[in-house]
């Protein structure tokens, strides 16, 4: 990583986060993303978990940090740490329980209140694949999404559907929100820089990552 | 039985008392244990530490688990005693007494909940929630597991803040039985998944303190699986939970495991201050990836059979022939954190972690030491590789993967030792 950075190269390592209610498939949407890999006995997350992906854009290698956690309410207790230096989310509900894309507002709340409104924010319908026993149409979420200014996709991460591109777009977003704010001010690249860095080599500097989120 | 202790005794003899899916073969850890004639607690040996009236031998069981686990025709039963459901020191009959007791206490708890909701005790469970935040009931809608089951009548105790809480609860525990050691064969079964189902939904309604969290599957799957009879499974599910349910506790800001961690960071600072910055450096000084492995005892690093193994040697080590009594004691007791003093009888028939508790103070449960031994056999590597948590995470992945529950469980024991004389010192 110094080495890297002493040679000029810039690195990116974006932090995103996956949240949603229970079993809506975020770790399958993630294990797509990484490995492409689909588990059809996949377990409940228990905590955290995080894994990172690397994808191009513009030429340019970008590492996206991407945290997955437990569905169920009570595991909220742990998400300061879960949301800390967060730059972009995937908000996602199952198409075919209405009751995950009620819970879609709670969850961009509690986005909100841990994080900058600068994050690159998608809502995701997941499981496109069962037409069959659709529950929410593509309608409500587009309408949905539109009302809460997030980007809108719905994915299948059994049958790979828009899941790479999902990813993507959100990456893309960041990088955007980045390179923006680098033209705007130097002062936030210095700071970006910082916080690039201590996620990997100077993380006791809470200051940094606080830095990125609280503007 | 002789034939399973035989040198060549293969780990797929093992396995095939809790057999995998075909299809998850590829998936699912490797097992690693293997049962060893002369270490092995075998049935024949369990039955010979029995008195004529009952009174167990447990000093000489529990030598024999902490040398080479428990032979699977008998996990479930040995289970019991080391949880502390029992005490060794009572006969045959006060046990079953004992038995009958709580059977009919599970009982009248499983009728009290199939009032408020008829599908407990059909064998069938729900997965989509019942009422609304606010109480009111929901339609059944689609990709429901049961269709007569999931309106309950709207009787006066509804409004009761205590239902409507567990109400909530039940489709979050449906939704995680399904995902529940699906690569079992024993899971295929509907029944057997609304047997887990009906345990946790009772517990939750029981244990109104805690009600569910997720991992408190992971932790009761075992017990539903070696133990028959479904009240049986649900008492031995809540001894384990004495011990584990501060981990599940939750509050609005913090949630219970976190105090283990912090127990896991003060340890590694002491013995390995360096480990420590390195880690806080990263910024894993919350110890947050070790969150999954303290809540649900290592059951996803191990195959199903290393992880009973791996708890079997755990609970032999932590064994303290008080538990029962402390637990009959108070309904609401927990596993007592600071060993109580014992005369030399009662030392003897402590576990070896227990013995050293019990001579030179605490300090933590033995799976945060475990944790700690793990992180002390990779040092090298995590100081010099680890450059993020993603690095930490695969290091330490790849070890579980290949731990053997004896020997992690001595070195365990070894930086527990080593950590007591440095907080006697300082």
């Amino acid at each position: 990583m110094e080495d890297d950075q002493e040679a000029g190269g810039e690195e990116y390592l974006f932090k995103v986060v996956l949240i949603g209610d229970s079993a809506v498939g975020k770790s399958n949407l993630l294990s797509r993303f990484a490995r492409n890999e689909f588990d059809q006995h996949s377990k409940a997350t228990i905590g955290v978990e995080f894994q990172t992906q690397a994808v191009e854009i513009d030429g340019k290698e970008i590492k996206a940090q991407i945290w997955d956690t437990a569905g169920q309410e009570r595991f909220r207790a742990v998400t300061s740490a879960y949301y800390r230096g967060a730059v972009g989310a995937l908000i996602v509900y199952d198409i075919s329980r209405k009751t995950t894309f009620e819970s879609v507002k709670r969850w961009i709340d509690e986005l909100t209140t841990h994080c900058d409104t600068t994050v690159a924010r998608m809502l995701v319908g997941n499981k496109c694949d069962l037409e069959n026993i659709r529950d929410v149409s593509v309608e409500e979420g587009k309408e949905f999404a539109e009302q809460e200014g997030l980007f809108f996709m719905e994915t299948s991460a059994l049958d790979s559907t828009n899941v790479q591109t999902a990813f993507e777009i959100v990456i893309r977003e960041i990088y955007n929100n980045v390179s923006r704010k680098i033209l705007n001010s130097d002062s936030y690249k210095a700071e970006l820089t910082v916080n690039r860095v201590s996620l990997v080599k100077n993380g006791n500097d809470k200051q940094s990552h606080l830095s990125c989120c609280s503007r | 039985m002789a034939l399973y202790f035989t040198k060549k005794a293969s780990t797929a003899e093992l396995d095939a008392y809790y057999p995998i899916r075909p299809e998850c073969q590829d998936s699912v850890p490797k097992t690693r244990f293997k049962l060893r004639a002369g270490k092995t607690l075998s049935a024949r040996r369990w039955h010979a530490a029995f008195s004529e009236d009952g009174h167990l031998d447990i000093e000489s069981v529990l030598r024999r688990i902490q040398k080479g686990g428990v032979h699977p025709s008998i996990k479930g039963v040995v289970l019991e005693f080391l949880l502390g459901c029992f005490d060794p020191d009572s006969t045959f009959e006060e046990r079953n007494t004992l038995r009958q007791r709580r059977r009919e206490q599970y009982e009248t708890w499983k009728a009290e909940c199939q009032k408020m909701v008829p599908v407990i005790g059909t064998g069938k469970f729900i997965s989509s929630p019942i009422i609304t935040d606010d109480g009111h009931p929901i339609e059944d809608t689609a990709n429901c597991n049961v269709r007569d089951g999931g309106v309950m009548s709207a009787s006066s105790q509804d409004s009761e803040k205590k239902v409507i809480q567990w109400k909530l609860l039940l489709h979050q525990i449906g939704l995680d039985v399904l995902r529940t050691d699906r690569s079992l064969v024993f899971y295929e079964s509907e029944s057997n998944q609304a047997k887990l189902w009906t345990v946790l939904s009772i517990y939750a309604w029981v244990d109104t303190d805690i009600g569910y969290v997720q991992g408190m599957n992971d932790i009761c799957s075992p017990m539903i699986i070696l133990l028959e009879n479904e009240s049986d499974a649900f008492w031995c599910f809540e001894c384990a939970m004495r011990r584990l349910r501060d981990n599940f506790r939750c509050s609005a800001n913090s949630m219970g495991v976190q105090t283990q961690l912090g127990t896991l960071a003060q340890i590694v600072r002491a013995i390995n201050p360096k480990l420590h910055q390195h880690l806080e450096e990263m910024d894993g000084g919350e110890y947050l990836f070790a969150f999954r492995m303290l809540m649900v005892l290592f059951r996803r690093e191990f195959s199903f059979v290393d992880s009973l193994y791996l708890w079997e040697m755990m609970w032999a080590m932590e064994y303290n022939p008080k538990i029962f009594s402390t637990y009959e004691e108070t309904a609401d007791a927990t596993y007592p954190s600071a060993a109580p003093k014992l005369n030399d009888k009662l030392l003897k028939q402590c576990g070896k972690f227990e013995k050293n508790n019990v001579k030179s103070g605490s300090g933590g449960p033995l799976a945060v030491f475990l944790v700690a031994s793990v992180l002390e056999t990779k040092n090298k590597q995590l100081l010099k590789e680890a450059k993020g948590l993603d690095d930490v995470i695969k290091i330490i992945g790849d070890t579980t993967g290949n731990l053997d529950a004896k020997k992690a469980c001595t070195e365990a024991l070894r930086i527990h030792k080593k950590y007591m004389n440095k907080a006697h010192k300082s």
